[in-house]
């Protein structure tokens, strides 16, 4: 094995020796040199003239609407921060400052070991100190050794648009938080972060860069001058965005939803921007500024009602009436359907051994395709819907965007479901479900989820023949590809007929949409969606077009009842809204 | 059998282990120092390490119990390996802009070029313990440079310099051990010294004279001596012209390659901070836990590769005095264990951990005191850093086992 013998010879030997002993001697050399030769130099710079880093965070750039003004702001909040190294009495100066600022100290305790990096890092102990607090501590500053304040630009909110869900909120860098950051070495502990919305979304033009200044202090921790060898940096602001939305009318529709439970939107289908949109109940944007308590922390977080949640993108529902022009689309588009049949409605329509009821029990008579979307009568489709399949169907939803994300610009959308064959074959298994479920499918019931930005982008696509760029709300370079259904035109006139039928018949199911302003014509479907956990979820959906402007609306109202009695109208006092205050872009 | 097994293991010099665990031991009571008082125990540095230690000793009794023949048996399968696992993280996602972890699903990352720093050594001692007689001439010392630079190239795309460096570093001293004419060295090294010292006149000159000097001793033919000599020159000359047509973003490129600190200000700060540390540290150092400077966690790594600054600032120059004697002490038994091997497979093994030992002391200390630029390489047995740990104690195992004058 290990045959060939060690021939080192013993010059080799002592070379390898010197050459590691000289490494050691140099060493120990270098060291004797600083620390004993020049320890007095090190010593002085250390006691006497130590640097302190001192980072200040970069304002975060603001988020504007459509016309440029502010929307969500900064501006400066003083914080309390203590160097614990040189505090003397932590105890007692933690009850002191407590008092001066009137709060509790068992608040300052935690905010201190929230916060400890070390002994000689500046340590935050308060924040949203008032200007007479302040002055407290600055008379008693004697007492307060170790103790300083600093100014850190926060979040508000001028213009009272409360659209919690979609600016979103940003939270403080803490050490857990800052594990789980992919780019964390940007940021360090007590920096803000975009947590949720529009903030997360466009956090890397938000964020801006962090400054850093060197001060040389003396031993008692005063500041003495800047450090002449290093080289402060200024921070950078972050970029400002602007949104497509238009502040009015956010601030319309938020108190037009309040105390209601639902989902208001409003869209520019030609362009994709969203005007205006609200998931209520929302929550004051406030909330995650300044300190919050505990207490108030719960009761969001526990109501019932979930304000947390952003329905629009998050929350998925059945849609019901609201998408029969799918419907209405696969059947022209696949199903050979002549357009001058009519079918009977008598109420109800009996398949196989189940009975499929129309929402008037006492039925539509004898109705065309026009008169069926007009007065939603549900026995045309359960009839007309035969001559496609469930895969036809699907593929004509997902062509309008249901089923999948729409890539809308804040984080955290969720898909919805459209079933096909394979989805029923996997759910139920071969035999377990029948033809009767395309029936269902066919009026938006069953087990289809759709979300409300979804809806918002179908009647888009509707409105503008299949072209509307993707929904977003803040104005970029690069939108993501919309899904954009090209039909024959025969198809869309079938469409816009039906739908003009439904607001401007006189049995029209969202007649009541219509503020019969002159010139202003309405397109609008209602929804009543039977909902397993409740009351119906009422739906409006539709567009106006004024002076070759078009606004979309989804209106979607939790629980509310009759889309026609109690949505319908939501959508008329937007319209009127837009006109009467002169919206309209051009 | 069981009897020699014996008797094998008590000749193994076990100061070697009690050294190192001796160094660990000064490492943790500077991690206890700086560790956070509220951190849990999994973020606590000081914890980790001890539970690392632990897992190193595990380690150390492997390398220590494999017998010399299998791992000279198996040396170029081990080398496979070795460079298998450096390749890996390629495929992971990059931790902080390089690819030098593996997330192994656990709360702490592994960093598998660590481990590859021995298989190189192994590689080549089997290498140029086979290969006997050739070792004379100037191309058999050309396939052992290859051996260890491919390994060292991977590490280098990770990006990570320094332990590229350490990784090449045992090459020329395992060549020198086995024989190879120191000449043949020098003309190897000479070109790249030629570049780096033709950014300095005089000292362009003073490295001329010396090239002169060392070529003239060296009795080689008059035509491959000059020929060397002006290509040398040559080449310098060379450096600057091709430098300064680069533009200063490529130049800032290179730069940063050699300083991994982005902004060079970046770096000059830590220097400053460690200096001001071990030196206000003088003589008995502030006391433990009394170091302004360290806490005032100026330095970005004080826990792994500026440990130093922390020892030099709280417990003095006499503790780092003890431990750059300690690390004396150690290389010179290593040295002294190789020379005095039986079989060269052994004593090129020896020599080969010992340089790159020696290697991680040099430049980890000379770093923080401002001798070299800042590159970032652990202090073995003191840093904190799993990996390197689990690796030093491995190469502990591998010195003891090798140093047994028994061949089995």
């Amino acid at each position: 094995m290990l045959k060939a013998d060690n021939i080192v010879s013993h010059r080799q030997y002592q070379v390898a020796r010197l050459f590691s002993l000289l490494i050691i001697l140099l060493l120990i050399a270098r060291y004797f040199q600083i620390q004993i030769i020049e320890h007095e130099i090190y010593r002085l710079k250390s006691n006497t003239n130590r640097i302190r880093k001192v980072t200040k965070n970069a304002p975060r750039g603001l988020i504007l609407d459509r016309s440029g003004e502010i929307l969500v702001d900064n501006y400066p909040v003083y914080v309390l921060t203590a160097i614990p190294g040189e505090m003397n009495d932590k105890k007692n100066q933690f009850n002191l400052i407590a008092k001066y600022i009137e709060t509790d100290s068992s608040i300052i305790h935690s905010n201190y070991n929230k916060y400890y990096r070390g002994r000689f890092v500046p340590t935050r102990l308060a924040k949203d100190i008032g200007f007479s607090q302040l002055s407290n501590l600055e008379e008693n500053k004697l007492n307060l050794a170790g103790v300083y304040y600093d100014q850190i630009p926060e979040r508000y909110y001028p213009n009272k648009v409360k659209a919690p869900h979609l600016f979103g909120y940003v939270k403080e860098v803490d050490r857990l938080i800052r594990r789980d950051l992919s780019n964390r070495e940007l940021y360090e502990l007590g920096d803000l972060v975009g947590w949720s919305g529009l903030e997360k979304q466009y956090e890397s033009y938000l964020m801006g860069k962090r400054g850093t200044y060197f001060f040389e202090v003396d031993a008692s921790g005063r500041e003495v001058g800047p450090a002449s060898e290093l080289v402060d940096t200024r921070p950078d602001p972050g970029y400002n965005i602007q949104t497509t939305i238009d502040h009015n009318l956010q601030l319309f529709i938020e108190k037009l939803m309040d105390n209601r439970k639902g989902v208001l939107l409003i869209g520019m289908p030609e362009t994709g921007g969203i005007l205006a949109a609200t998931s209520s109940p929302d929550y004051s944007p406030d909330l995650f500024t300044g300190l919050t308590t505990e207490s108030e922390w719960k009761n969001i977080k526990d109501d019932p009602n979930t304000p947390l949640i952003n329905r629009y993108i998050q929350g998925t529902y059945i849609p019901g009436s609201i998408i029969k022009m799918i419907t209405q689309i696969a059947i022209l588009k696949d199903g050979n359907y002549d357009l001058n049949m009519t079918h009977y409605c008598p109420g109800f329509y009996q398949y196989g051994d189940r009975i499929y009821g129309c929402w008037v029990t006492n039925g539509h008579g004898n109705v065309n395709m026009i008169q069926a979307m007009s007065m939603s009568c549900d026995v045309f489709f359960y009839k007309a819907v035969q001559l496609i399949d469930i895969d036809k169907l699907y593929n004509t939803f997902k062509q309008f965007g249901f089923g999948k994300k729409t890539k809308i610009d804040i984080p955290n959308e969720l898909a919805g479901l459209v079933p096909n064959k394979a989805y029923m074959y996997q759910r139920y298994g071969k035999y377990g479900w029948s033809k009767g479920s395309l029936l269902n499918f066919a009026i938006g019931q069953g087990e289809l989820l759709v979300t409300p930005i979804q809806v918002l982008n179908y009647i888009n696509l509707i409105s503008t023949r299949g072209n509307s760029p993707n929904c977003h709300f803040v104005i970029v370079d690069n939108l993501p590809e919309n899904s954009n259904p090209q039909l024959e035109e025969i198809i869309w006139k079938q469409v816009f007929e039906g739908m003009r039928s439904a607001i401007a018949d006189k049995k029209g199911t969202g007649r009541k949409s219509d503020p019969k302003i002159d010139g202003l014509i309405i397109y609008g479907k209602t929804g009543t969606a039977e909902n397993p956990h409740g009351d119906n979820h009422a739906w409006f959906v539709g567009w106006a077009e004024y002076l070759n402007e078009k606004y979309s609306i989804v209106v979607l109202l939790e629980n509310g009842g009759s889309g026609g009695a109690v949505a319908a109208p939501l959508a008329r006092k937007v319209f009127t809204e837009i006109i009467n205050n002169k919206l309209f872009t051009s | 059998m069981i009897l020699l097994k014996k008797t094998n293991i008590s000749d193994a010099p076990w100061k070697i282990l009690f050294l190192s665990l001796f160094l660990s031991l000064i490492g943790l009571i500077a991690l206890n120092s700086i560790s956070y008082q509220n951190d849990s125990i999994i973020h606590n540095p000081f914890y980790k390490q001890l539970f690392f230690l632990l897992i190193a000793l595990f380690g150390f009794s492997i390398s220590f119990f494999t017998p010399k023949y299998i791992i000279h048996k198996y040396a170029f399968v081990i080398y496979g390996i070795g460079i298998g696992i450096v390749i890996l993280p390629f495929f992971g996602s990059p931790h902080v802009g390089t690819y030098r972890w593996l997330d192994i699903g656990l709360p702490f990352n592994f960093q598998p070029s660590e481990f590859s720093k021995i298989v190189s050594v192994i590689a080549l001692s089997r290498y140029l313990s086979d290969h006997n007689l050739k070792i004379k001439q100037f191309g058999s010392i050309v396939l052992p440079i290859f051996i260890c630079l491919v390994p060292a190239v991977i590490v280098l795309n990770q990006p990570d310099l320094g332990t590229a460096l350490v990784m090449l570093s045992p090459v020329f001293p395992m060549l020198y051990w086995a024989g190879a004419r120191p000449f043949y060295l020098f003309l190897l090294i000479a070109p790249i010294l030629s570049i780096l010292t033709a950014f300095n006149v005089i000292l362009f000159s003073l490295w001329a004279m010396i090239m002169a000097i060392i070529i003239f001793y060296s009795r080689s033919k008059i035509i491959a001596g000059a020929g060397y000599f002006f290509g040398n020159i040559f080449f310098g000359l060379l450096a600057r012209p091709i430098w300064d047509m680069l533009n200063t973003y490529q130049q800032n490129r290179v730069l940063t390659f050699i300083y991994p600190e982005k902004d060079p200000l970046g770096a000059a700060y830590q220097i400053i901070q460690s200096k001001t540390a071990i030196g206000s540290g003088g003589l008995f150092g502030k006391g433990w836990g009394d170091g302004t400077q360290t806490h005032l966690k100026f330095l970005p790594v004080q826990e792994s590769d500026f440990i130093l600054s922390v020892i030099g600032e709280e417990l003095g120059f006499i503790i780092i005095a003890v431990i750059l004697i300690t690390f004396g002490y150690l290389f010179n038994s290593i040295i002294r264990n190789s020379f005095l091997s039986k079989d060269r497979f052994s004593s090129l093994i020896l020599i080969g951990i010992g340089t790159i030992l020696l290697a991680h002391v040099f430049v980890n200390t000379a770093m923080t005191v401002g001798l070299i630029p800042v590159k970032g390489l652990p202090l073995p047995f003191i840093s904190a850093g799993g990996t390197f740990l689990i690796t030093s104690y491995l190469m502990v195992g591998l010195i003891m086992r090798f140093s047994i004058a028994y061949s089995d």
